[in-house]
């Protein structure tokens, strides 16, 4: 589904990522895993067209989307999250939900009053459907609390339910457990695992390998811009080359 | 009793004013600090029109047009600068529609300014029009409120104050922050249009002088007073503006320091601003009740 | 032919004062980061004040007003950033902008109040000066170029030679790194209030020698400030101080193909189209005091 050939991109005289090609077919969770600073955002970035591809081409669901512009891809039902969560916290966790459905009628201006009552009716189902997810991710009793009041774990719950909206085909996740308490964690881990069996497909930027062993049926290890390992978590352990670009640092096990 | 008919007329086309300026700062976060061309545009574009022999509405309707249009014209291009730098060149924006209406004797007659312009045909000229053209202004103000009010409170409101917030997320999802901003702007600019016009038609005398930094000062005032990214807001700030603007007149002031009144009621207007922006950045009226 | 030279004599005369106030503007920028729309009125006060000083009761001369009308203007200036722009240091980029505009409209109808809206003048008259080659130059236009040499001179020194200086050019390079090496954000501030405020101030008064007083003044010349400044590149001293030139000359040599009403005209165009096409400037490198 998601194809990726001989991406490069430099800043400056840096080379965040080097010809990296992969491709994700449908399967359920794959893992992006690298040291810090071995391009993985970068890469989510050049995928999500926030940056501009410097070589290489990108394709999704066989469509080519190196030049599309980000809300483009986002339509086209490839979401992701950002490594701090962006959450509106202007707006209610409820309304940060209906926000995130593409396409609304009464997004435009004269349709409002042209077709109002398509308008209601959409709102109205939007609405419910928010009012579901928010169940999903056990945020449904802090639903007209102003997002801004959230604590950090609870917004990370709610901009998964923010891509829920979206009705994604596929979700970049970028470190979806960082800085959050193991519970969670935990319920968190347990609302990705229903959404791959739903048939979504889950890519995921993570530090904490013990998570990800446990979620990803196959594992990218990036060091330094370049790929340099595909295949199962387990395989990954043993590796050299992935032994080697952790050497030195920390594991970052939660 | 004139005179309250007089403010009452100003409140109610400051309101569309401030209204329209809100939907592009307020809701969308656009620093349009050019937003008194518009007004100008619109007021310029009726008065020359209806002084041609065009029936007041059908000018009234073409200066909102190219207010309308202008508007999303000058957006496409100034939409690439960042916050600040994109108020700075709406600002010199209206600085330069200002030397053109100065310097463009021909069509404008300059300095002089463009006198006669005639009310709508079913309201008197002159003082005896004033009720009239009250229950004129006010019915408009009204329509105008109710069209943004029940714009923003919808999809479209809220996707503005994604827009608003941040960028990046609307992109995210899926939701084409350009275009949006190109919408606010040019909504914006038409109601600045309709706004110019109205008061065109009232004080039935415009010259390039009526339409300079002070106003956009004006305007800015009656937005950041009121309340940003709420409806009421900018009415309440509209209010406030004018209230104090012609108070001044009833206190009893010495002839003597009758000079001093506009540069104090400008200092004092200068001093809200930075006050606001140092205390209370929203507004006065909350933007989300929180619970 | 002499007619044009007489032209471009004008517009560097006129330049050498943009410099020195679009210098002020774009070091302020460098370190702090933002756009002091209230630079104009420091222009404006620097020149009102020499009224104060020289006419009734002070009635000093007209040199030694100077003085103390450019320590007010520095207080002026340190009041700015005492008062509003350090509070809103961690703003965002808008309402610094919206603040600065308030500030600006107070200082200017500040002025009105105290001084009325009418033009007025030192009451010097004409003054005499020199002709070569067909050219004539007055004695206080040579003097305003004379100052702006003298003033870029010491500031090229401040920071090319003194530790001060260096600190400066580090600051507005990389304002977290110079805080954590120890410089001192404090001193650093200060001096960079100080400076752009005897740079606007003097040039007020140059300007207001050479022409006249009207509150407008700030405004006016903030506009051709920050038309230099983004020629040079906000930040860019040198950038500025070229940029200034240029306007100058811009102005003065376009009269001759243009009407004089649209004279304003240049520095608006200047700066909608460095804005939408070279923000980084077209005479130096962006960022960085240097």
């Amino acid at each position: 589904m998601l194809r990726v050939e001989r991406v490069t991109k430099c800043f400056g005289g840096l080379m965040a990522v080097n010809d990296v090609s992969f491709n994700l077919a449908k399967v359920g969770i794959t893992g992006l895993i690298g040291p810090n600073g071995s391009g993985k955002t970068t890469l989510f970035h050049l995928i999500t067209a926030f940056y501009a591809l410097d070589e290489g081409r990108i394709f999704f669901d066989g469509k080519e989307i190196s030049r599309r512009s980000p809300h483009t891809i986002s339509r086209m039902g490839l979401i992701r999250t950002f490594q701090q969560t962006r959450i509106l916290p202007f707006l209610s966790t409820i309304d940060n939900l209906i926000a995130a459905v593409p396409d609304q009628t009464g997004e435009g201006f004269l349709p409002n009053f042209l077709r109002p009552a398509q308008v209601r009716r959409e709102e109205r189902r939007n609405r419910e459907r928010a009012e579901e997810i928010l169940e999903i991710v056990n945020m449904t009793h802090m639903k007209d609390e102003l997002a801004g009041h959230l604590s950090y774990g609870q917004q990370k719950l709610v901009e998964l339910g923010r891509v829920l909206m979206a009705s994604p085909r596929m979700i970049l996740l970028d470190e979806p457990t960082a800085g959050i308490n193991p519970t969670l964690i935990r319920q968190l881990v347990d609302i990705i695992v229903r959404l791959s069996e739903r048939g979504i497909q889950i890519f995921l930027i993570e530090h904490n390998m013990p998570i990800m062993a446990e979620l990803c049926e196959r594992v990218l290890v990036m060091d330094s811009g370049s790929l340099i390992f595909s295949g199962t978590p387990g395989e990954a352990q043993e590796h050299e080359a992935v032994i080697e670009a952790y050497l030195g640092r920390r594991d970052h096990v939660a | 009793m004139d005179y309250l008919l007089h403010i009452m007329i100003l409140v109610a086309i400051y309101s569309i004013f401030a209204i329209s300026l809100n939907l592009e700062m307020g809701y969308t976060g656009l620093y349009n600090f050019g937003h008194v061309a518009f007004f100008g545009i619109g007021a310029y574009a009726s008065a020359l029109l209806s002084l041609q022999g065009m029936p007041v509405w059908f000018s009234m309707v073409c200066a909102m047009m190219i207010a309308g249009g202008l508007g999303a014209l000058i957006a496409v291009p100034a939409l690439r600068l960042t916050g600040d730098y994109f108020g700075i060149a709406t600002l010199v924006f209206a600085e330069m529609v200002r030397l053109f209406f100065l310097n463009e004797r021909g069509l404008t007659r300059g300095p002089m300014g463009l006198p006669g312009i005639p009310r709508p045909s079913f309201i008197a000229e002159g003082v005896h029009g004033l009720p009239m053209y009250l229950v004129f202004c006010v019915i408009l103000t009204i329509l105008v409120f109710l069209v943004i009010r029940r714009v923003t409170t919808g999809p479209f409101g809220r996707a503005l104050k994604v827009v608003r917030e941040d960028e990046y997320v609307a992109q995210a999802l899926g939701k084409n922050a350009f275009v949006f901003k190109i919408k606010a702007v040019t909504v914006g600019s038409v109601l600045a249009g309709l706004a110019g016009a109205q008061w065109a038609h009232y004080v039935s005398y415009i010259s390039p002088g009526d339409f300079t930094l002070n106003e956009t000062i004006l305007v800015l005032l009656c937005v950041v007073l009121g309340g940003r990214g709420t409806n009421w807001g900018p009415v309440l700030g509209a209010c406030a503006i004018v209230f104090f603007g012609e108070a001044v007149r009833f206190l009893p002031i010495p002839p003597d320091f009758g000079r001093f009144v506009a540069p104090i009621q400008g200092m004092v207007y200068g001093l809200i601003l930075v006050v606001m922006m140092l205390k209370r950045p929203e507004g006065i009226l909350p933007e989300y009740r929180s619970r | 032919m002499t007619y044009y030279l007489q032209l471009l004599l004008n517009g560097m005369v006129a330049g050498s004062v943009y410099a020195m106030f679009a210098v002020g503007l774009t070091m302020v920028y460098g370190v702090f980061r933002f756009i002091n729309f209230a630079h104009g009125e420091l222009i404006a006060w620097g020149a009102y004040l020499v009224l104060l000083f020289y006419l009734e009761p002070c009635s000093l001369p007209l040199y030694a007003a100077v003085v103390p009308a450019l320590l007010v203007t520095v207080l002026i200036g340190l009041a700015q950033d005492r008062f509003v722009y350090k509070p809103l240091r961690h703003s965002s980029h808008i309402t610094l902008l919206i603040a600065s505009i308030g500030l600006s409209y107070l200082l200017r109808n500040a002025i009105r109040l105290i001084w009325g809206s009418d033009l007025m003048t030192y009451g010097l008259g004409l003054t005499r000066g020199i002709s070569f080659a067909g050219l004539s130059i007055t004695w206080i236009q040579i003097a305003m170029v004379g100052a702006a040499l003298v003033f870029l001179g010491f500031l090229y020194i401040l920071l090319n030679f003194t530790i001060l200086g260096k600190s400066l050019r580090a600051v507005s390079d990389n304002m977290d790194l110079a805080d954590i090496m120890g410089i001192s954000m404090k001193r650093i501030g200060l001096t960079v209030w100080l400076l752009a405020s005897v740079f606007a101030g003097t040039g007020g008064i140059l300007l207001a020698l050479d022409t006249n007083l009207e509150p407008m003044m700030g405004l006016t010349n903030l506009i051709k400030a920050f038309a230099a400044v983004l020629l040079g590149g906000a930040g860019n001293v040198w950038g500025a101080l070229l940029g200034g030139l240029f306007i100058g000359i811009a102005e003065n040599v376009g009269v001759a193909f243009f009407s004089p009403g649209y004279k304003d005209f240049i520095s608006f165009a200047v700066i909608i189209l460095m804005l939408l096409f070279r923000p980084r400037g077209i005479f130096g490198i962006a960022g960085g005091v240097r």
